[in-house]
């Protein structure tokens, strides 16, 4: 097993820069989440990372070897794709012994990897099976097979719970982490779905237009935001922004609160505000109240279903140890 | 029971609440009426004809007398028809055979690396397609000729010697065969580039990080994933080689000696030039059997292995 380090990558993809300066160290056995909205960088990096693309410029290293020129056989890598990728020709055992078979390994070891991957994933009664007779829970758990069978040094994970329905996804999150925690092999895992990132990264790595917005683990990332764009991208729903002049409190710079730290009034809270209701969404073991007050959209948490209608006045309080502040230009933590 | 008889006689009439919205009603087969009247009149009763008269020894003009199957058993005794047969078989090696696999060759180079201005090679590569077979048959007549034509002296500027093309025994059918390869290869193109395009490209990436090369990565995603496009390529490209006749008429007219008659040749040439109608009739029969089994057979493979 091996870490892997980004010094300074980018990639250009004609005028466009798809990824700038990346520096990012993941350690032996690390469960890094790659997490960003589409067109991030996030992606790129990971097939930067595998050798499906070229670097523009920088270095990358699996251990100590930088792979700036290795092909990707080379790298001793293997990837989970979104849509899987599972040859359709192919019976389920020939998929997991594929990558096998190209690296030479004895016939009798391939049939006991094979073995051990469909019993920890629970395809042996679908090994003779082909890609087109599979769920795609059944698919996805042949994909992640495919990596589990070759035991290299580093998997690639892009997006794939993302063609999954949301109970699947939910397990096969479960699931996924549970391997990676027994084989201990290190995981680079893309997403654009922050709760995969924040309920299965050690750490999580947020990127945005190329950039690296902040590194850390989900509760850094949660509590302590380096900036603006990383508070509101984490969390759902997302962290509120307003100034202390558009909600009329005595508040300096740009305020960020995230929904369990605005609460219907009671005292003890900064406030009183009062707000006109936008949207009511009610989750059942809580409820999440859009209050529009002057030009600011505030989301205010109650405990169980709340009987609330759009259009009704609401007054409500902000708990001051959720209060955050960012510097209304830059938007960094302040 | 009082109640079930008139719903029986509703579904029977098929009432509107029965029957799957969408389905097919009866009066659906009327609006097929016109186009299988047409059909009918073109294809079947043809076809129906051609059977009837490789039945009789007629010459067109008088009276046939009735032969049975002796025109079919003469398809397989005749040297003259099962050489044409055989040249057949031959030319299929030239119009699909061949044709597909520089079209595989392409679509397997096209996979790796995305060419630009892919649209305007496609369109120059097609164009013998679109020019009628008249018009390359004659062009290639000329480009064939012994003295002047265009391939031998260009043999010439290196020194080879040229040859009479069409007129050697044992280059002619070859030679023709070449320009079937000319005009079809196009074809097997545009179908494999334009399938090798539909193929994921992640495949191709699983592929390559399994540590597959270039000809294993062609072996286990490029050719399955052209399963169809080669079924396709071969159904259509056979039919022409089986059923070719114009181009042989121009170039050779089925010579030198019989080197290239092919059966459409023989149905020709019996039909309006030796008086053998009912001859014709069986070899065509015949031919058009052998199309149907093959491309049956081709379709029934790339169904199977999907």
């Amino acid at each position: 097993m091996a870490g892997v380090r980004f010094e300074g990558v980018g990639k250009r993809f004609g005028s466009v820069e798809a990824v700038r300066e990346l520096s990012l160290e993941i350690a032996d056995g690390e469960f890094m989440v790659l997490v960003g909205p589409s067109g991030s960088g996030k992606t790129t990096a990971l097939r930067m990372l595998a050798g499906l693309e070229a670097i523009s410029s920088g270095s990358i290293f699996i251990g100590d070897r930088v792979v700036n020129q290795v092909a990707p056989r080379e790298r001793d890598i293997a990837m989970v794709f979104q849509d899987y990728a599972l040859y359709p020709q192919m019976t389920v055992f020939d998929n997991l012994a594929f990558g096998l078979r190209r690296r030479k390994v004895p016939g009798a070891d391939i049939q006991r990897r094979v073995a051990e991957a469909a019993r920890v994933l629970d395809l042996e009664a679908l090994l003779q099976r082909r890609p087109g007779q599979l769920s795609g829970g059944q698919a996805q758990r042949v994909a992640l097979g495919r990596a589990l069978v070759r035991e290299p040094q580093v998997f690639l994970m892009d997006e794939p719970l993302s063609n999954l329905d949301a109970k699947l996804r939910t397990q096969t999150r479960g699931e996924i982490r549970r391997l990676q925690q027994e084989v201990d092999t290190t995981t680079v895992y893309v997403t654009h779905d922050q709760v995969e990132a924040m309920t299965m990264g050690d750490r999580i790595a947020v990127m945005n237009e190329g950039r690296l917005e902040q590194v850390g683990t989900p509760e850094e990332l949660y509590e302590r935001p380096a900036n603006r764009f990383v508070a509101g991208f984490i969390g759902s729903p997302a962290m509120s922004f307003f100034t202390g002049a558009e909600v009329g409190l005595n508040l300096p710079n740009v305020v960020g609160v995230r929904p369990e730290h605005v609460r219907p009034w009671r005292e003890g809270l900064i406030g009183p505000l009062k707000g006109r209701i936008a949207f009511v969404e009610a989750l059942g073991r809580e409820t999440f109240v859009g209050v529009d007050v002057g030009e600011a959209r505030l989301v205010v948490f109650e405990e169980g279903r709340a009987e609330r209608d759009v259009g009704d006045e609401i007054e409500f309080g902000l708990v001051e140890s959720g209060l955050r502040y960012f510097d209304a230009d830059s938007g960094a933590a302040l | 029971m009082a109640v079930a008889a008139p719903l029986e006689a509703a579904s029977r009439e098929g009432s509107p609440g029965e029957r799957p919205p969408g389905e097919p009603r009866l009066v659906g087969y009327l609006y097929l009426l016109p186009a299988f009247v047409v059909f009918a009149g073109f294809v079947l009763y043809p076809l129906y004809r051609a059977a009837y008269i490789s039945l009789w020894d007629w010459d067109g003009l008088t009276a046939g007398t009735w032969a049975g199957f002796d025109n079919y058993a003469e398809v397989f005794t005749d040297e003259d028809l099962r050489a044409a047969f055989v040249h057949a078989l031959i030319l299929l090696l030239f119009y699909a055979v061949l044709p597909l696999l520089i079209g595989l060759a392409l679509a397997g180079v096209m996979a790796r690396a995305r060419v630009r201005g892919l649209a305007f090679f496609r369109a120059v590569l097609f164009l013998p397609q679109v020019v009628a077979m008249v018009v390359v048959a004659l062009m290639w007549k000329m480009i064939y000729q012994p003295t002047d034509g265009a391939l031998n002296r260009f043999l010439g500027w290196f020194g080879i010697e040229g040859r009479s093309w069409l007129g050697d025994f044992n280059l002619a059918l070859p030679s023709v065969g070449l320009v079937g390869t000319y005009v079809y290869f196009g074809l097997a193109m545009v179908l494999l580039t334009a399938g090798v395009q539909k193929i994921p490209t992640s495949l191709y990436d699983a592929a390559r990080v399994d540590g597959a090369g270039p000809f294993r990565e062609f072996l286990a995603v490029t050719l399955p994933g052209l399963r169809g496009e080669i079924a396709v390529a071969l159904t259509l490209t056979t039919i022409y080689a089986l059923r070719n006749f114009d181009l042989v008429y121009i170039t050779t007219s089925g010579g030198p000696g019989n080197a290239t008659s092919v059966p459409a040749f023989q149905v020709f040439s019996r039909a309006f030039e030796s008086g053998q109608v009912g001859s014709a009739a069986a070899v065509g029969i015949t031919l058009t059997v052998i199309i149907f089994i093959i491309s049956l057979g081709i379709n029934r493979i790339a169904e199977r292995s999907t």
